[in-house]
């Protein structure tokens, strides 16, 4: 026989304002299977919980019904405080009074009468409810990082550092990502290489991390604690093993002239080639799309000239499947191809900044090789087109970003800060140039941020217009290739006229190509441009909806260098945590599958987004077939119940959410 | 026909004698003469089994039946129509395929009771067996098939389109008066070949998902659930409309839903061999224009 205890929140006047809490209580005191009603002020508060407590223990209830905020809010509170007194946390139901009534109607009779109702229908559901355990499921104490960009190394070393192993996997054939390939960085013009490729050096000779450079996960399966991750290793065409980084073979290549997309194509490389000379591993690959080896057979001078015989031409891709426990994506950002042809659909592009046509109009992360001391001229400002120093360059902010009618919606945050820095970085190499900034908002936040910003245009004498560039054309003036820019400074009301040797834009910043594919293959949603979703922006900032599986870096929003360093370490204090248990306590509201009655059709198991459902077979003792059932992994399970919806003979059901309970709750409503 | 009686029969005898199976599930008469369903398990009672005009009923029907699969390894006759529910139930677990001996009767049509032709053969969609283990029958001896538009002028979708065209309350009202005769015997389960779970959802009574008495409310509810959990599945057999003992067109309802999947997901039950279920399975180019 069910003894309920129901308590009402005031939550201070959030409830109480619009609902008699009062006469609530009283209402619901003569309902059946209720033994106490009460009210206060704070019921998630000390004295709130203890009057839970206290009731539980002199009434000896056996449910408990907290009207009051969303289960969202404060289930957890009051499921421990229940469990605290000795009642199964799993008969506690939250009926929400605020949100869902006082907080959306004004007219107090009618909020209380509906308070009334949804605490009925909770005490309906609670008297059919049964007390649920947790489950238990072993960790493989391991954890894969995809990315090894800045994000993906932190979040690595951190987790090495506490003991674990680690298994980072990125796509390019070094360690860096786009951090290293950035000149200095802001707001303390650090080297960006500086205090990067230390820690590039770092993971590949910890002994706690696998590194697995030019390799992509291919597929991944299991569950939190326990996943099954297959990555193929690109055939490289080098025995890494065997050779010693000395270069002889990219020294030696005859294909020399191969645009390096690290430069961002500004600069070449062979057909056997490291990225760039600071790349970890130091161990070249093979591009056999250009490799003269590869189309006719011929040349091999590489292979002949490698003392360590470390060339093999007939290499594979490998495939190599690890058991992880869990998962951190740190797959970080390209930029948006503005101008030239568009992979996202509802980007219209920027045609009359002329990107692609024009040789001295480029992106920013080509403007960072270009003043980078590693990058193809050394770190001398030069112009693609002639080679000539610019003496006036245009630095145009929020291509892309804030454009709800040619590019996206949202803010690349970092934008703002690197211009700054450009500007900067140029001004010091050309002490006489002139550096012109068009931009929307100057968005500095942050320590030090807004310092960094006076300072380039106080001390280094940036000059900033407040406006935007309408087009960009290219003119022969006194002999020179100029590009013209019109625009406009909205401060002053003029049209601005620069004739600049130079353009760079500040395009928005994209997820990358293929992210939203990995997306797909670790069950992690994402937004309307590919940027994936953490579980909570403020609660759960590193968590995605797929347990066991976090994020970090700029493959969840634009972001800077400190803060997905920051995020970085954040995801790995998650894994670090989960890793610290043996086993994993997982919420019991999952599916289960009354076996006897299943038929077996695969109804659920085709329907279940988180291929938690399999085909099982029954034998009997001698091991005979009996029959087919469909059973859930408990471990994958994430109680979702699009299996109960499909199951065609209800032979599936949802532990918490019943067919019973919810029946009883909307039977008691229609009653 | 008569000779592919013969070979039907020649064919059921080698396939027990040769143990390819342990019964051969057909058609052959009552001790009235009716067609009833046969279950041959000696060859010399091969002799036993029949092909004519009035075998109408669909037989597999009988494959997920454990009376059924308790006598061995089965061989079944079927006609094309049938074999596409044989495809559904290998799609969805319910048979081994290459457990089940499939002998595909070439058909001319064939009658319900009374000689009146059945409602399945004016929607026919194929006379020739498909994914079948053997062809009893030349092609050339069946009528030619409709084309789609050709079906879609045959009278039953010309039935479908009359009522599609009435305003709501007369289309209501038309089903009101089908559904008010339904007396919930549950014959268009039974004889549904597609209907194989172990416990129906309408004999489910924690909690009663659909009222069970024979009201206008809950026969409602059991007809428009069997439609969906038939959405996508159901191959036109017709085997519902012919056991309905109160004479209501189920059929009716499954063909519009078969033609909602036809038509927006290109997903004719049955003709694909490794199909996934159209309910259940989503993809992001599924259209959305008719949800409204």
């Amino acid at each position: 026989m069910a003894k309920i205890g129901v308590f009402t929140c005031w939550c201070g006047e959030n409830i109480a304002r619009h609902i008699d809490v009062e006469r609530v209580s009283k209402a619901i005191e003569s309902l059946p299977g209720v033994h106490c009603s009460m009210n206060y002020k704070y019921m998630c508060s000390e004295p709130g919980q203890s009057l839970i407590i206290d009731q539980i223990k002199s009434l000896g209830l056996t449910g408990v019904v907290v009207a009051s905020c969303s289960p969202h809010m404060h289930l957890k509170t009051f499921r421990a405080a229940a469990q605290l007194a000795g009642v199964n946390p799993y008969m506690v139901e939250m009926a929400n009074i605020r949100e869902q009534c006082s907080w959306v109607h004004a007219d107090k009779e009618e909020a209380t009468a509906k308070a009334i109702e949804l605490i009925r229908i909770s005490v309906e559901k609670l008297r059919h409810n049964r007390p649920l355990q947790p489950i238990s499921v072993p960790i493989t104490k391991k954890a894969l990082v995809i990315g090894g960009g800045v994000a993906g190394i932190q979040a690595a070393l951190d987790i090495a550092a506490a003991g674990h192993e680690v298994i980072l996997v990125e796509k390019e054939p070094s360690v860096g990502g786009k951090m290293a390939g950035l000149s200095e960085t802001f707001p303390t013009l650090d080297c960006s290489q500086c205090i990067l490729t230390p820690r590039m050096v770092e993971v590949n000779q910890h002994p706690k991390i696998r590194l697995m450079t030019y390799s992509e996960v291919e597929k991944v399966e299991g569950y939190i604690g326990n996943f099954s991750v297959t990555i193929r290793q690109k055939a490289r065409y080098v025995d890494v093993n065997k050779c010693t980084g000395c270069g002889t073979c990219w020294n030696g290549c005859p294909n020399k002239r191969i645009p390096n997309s690290f430069d961002f194509n500004l600069g070449n490389r062979t057909a056997i080639y490291i990225p760039f000379p600071q790349a970890v591993p130091a161990r070249p690959v093979i591009d056999s799309s250009r490799c003269i080896h590869f189309k006719n057979g011929k040349c091999g001078i590489c292979e002949k000239n490698c003392a360590a015989g470390a060339i093999n031409f007939n290499d594979e891709d490998k495939l190599i499947t690890e058991e992880v426990g869990a998962v951190v994506v740190a797959t970080g950002y390209q930029l948006y191809s503005i101008g030239k042809e568009q992979s996202n659909p509802n980007l219209s592009g920027y045609g009359e900044y002329g990107y692609g046509k024009y040789k001295d109009v480029i992106d920013s992360l080509q403007f960072e090789r270009l003043i980078s001391a590693s990058g193809p001229t050394g770190g001398e400002p030069k112009r693609p087109s002639d080679g000539r120093v610019p003496q006036k360059i245009v630095f145009i902010q929020c291509v892309g970003s804030r454009d709800n009618a040619k590019g996206v919606s949202y803010c690349s945050k970092i934008c703002c800060m690197y211009t700054a820095k450009h500007t900067m970085l140029y001004k010091h190499k050309v002490h006489d140039g002139e550096a012109h900034v068009f931009y929307m908002d100057i968005r500095s936040g942050g320590k030090k941020y807004d310092e960094f910003v006076r300072r380039a245009i106080e001390q280094d004498g940036a000059l900033y217009h407040r406006g935007r560039v309408s087009k960009i054309t290219e003119e022969e003036i006194d002999g020179v290739r100029k590009l013209v820019v019109r625009g406009a400074d909205t401060l002053t009301g003029k049209p601005v006229t620069v004739e600049a040797d130079m353009v760079v834009l500040a395009c928005a910043m994209a997820p990358t190509d293929g992210a939203t594919a990995l997306a797909q293959k670790l069950s992690v949603g994402y937004d309307e441009y590919g940027f994936l979703s953490e579980s909570h922006p403020k609660l759960r900032p590193v968590e995605t909806n797929s347990a066991g599986v976090f994020l970090c870096g700029a493959c969840q929003g634009p972001k800077d260098i400190p803060e997905s360093v920051a995020q970085a370490s954040a995801a790995a204090a998650k894994v670090l945590v989960m890793f610290s248990q043996d086993h994993l306590t997982r919420e019991p509201e999952i599916a289960h599958v009354d076996e006897s009655l299943c038929a077996a059709c695969c109804a659920c198991v085709q329907a279940c987004p988180y291929e938690a459902i399999s085909i099982e077979e029954i034998v009997d003792r001698k091991g005979n077939h009996v029959k087919n059932t469909s059973r859930v992994n408990p471990g994958l399970c994430m109680g979702c119940g699009t299996c109960v919806a499909v199951c065609p003979s209800k032979s599936i059901d949802l532990e918490g959410f019943t067919e019973e309970e919810v029946y009883a709750e909307i039977e008691s409503l229609l009653s | 026909m008569e000779y592919q009686e013969y070979q039907l029969r020649e064919t059921a005898a080698k396939l027990l004698e040769e143990e390819k199976a342990n019964v051969v599930i057909g058609y052959g008469l009552s001790k009235t003469g009716k067609v009833v369903p046969v279950f041959i398990t000696r060859p010399e009672d091969a002799q036993k089994l029949v092909w004519n005009s009035e075998c109408h009923q669909n037989l597999v029907v009988f494959l997920t039946r454990p009376e059924v699969k308790r006598l061995g390894k089965p061989a079944i006759v079927v006609k094309p129509c049938d074999a596409r529910a044989i495809v559904v139930l290998a799609n969805e677990s319910q048979i081994m395929r290459h457990e089940v001996y499939v002998i595909g009767m070439v058909c001319e049509g064939v009658n319900e009771d009374q000689g009146r032709p059945s409602s399945r053969c004016a929607i026919c969609y194929g006379h020739y067996p498909q994914n079948v283990d053997q062809v009893i029958g030349e092609a050339e001896d069946a009528p030619k098939d409709l084309s789609k538009e050709e079906r879609r002028k045959t009278g039953k979708y010309q039935r479908i389109e009359e009522i599609k065209a009435l305003p709501p309350d007369e289309r209501l009202a038309y089903w009101k008066r089908e559904f008010s005769r339904c007396v919930r015997c549950y014959a268009c389960r039974q004889s549904c070949p597609l209907c194989y779970c172990n416990r129906c959802v309408a004999d489910k009574n924690r909690p009663a998902r659909i009222p069970t008495s024979a009201s206008l409310q809950g026969n409602f509810a059991w007809n428009i659930l069997r439609a969906f959990h038939l959405a996508g599945r159901c191959v036109s057999c017709g085997a519902c409309s012919a056991a309905c003992p109160a004479g209501i067109d189920l059929n009716l309802i499954n063909l519009t839903l078969a033609n909602a999947a036809e038509e927006q997901f290109d997903h004719l039950s049955g003709t694909k061999v490794g199909a996934l279920p159209l309910i259940g399975t989503f993809s992001e180019s599924d259209k959305e224009d008719f949800i409204r």
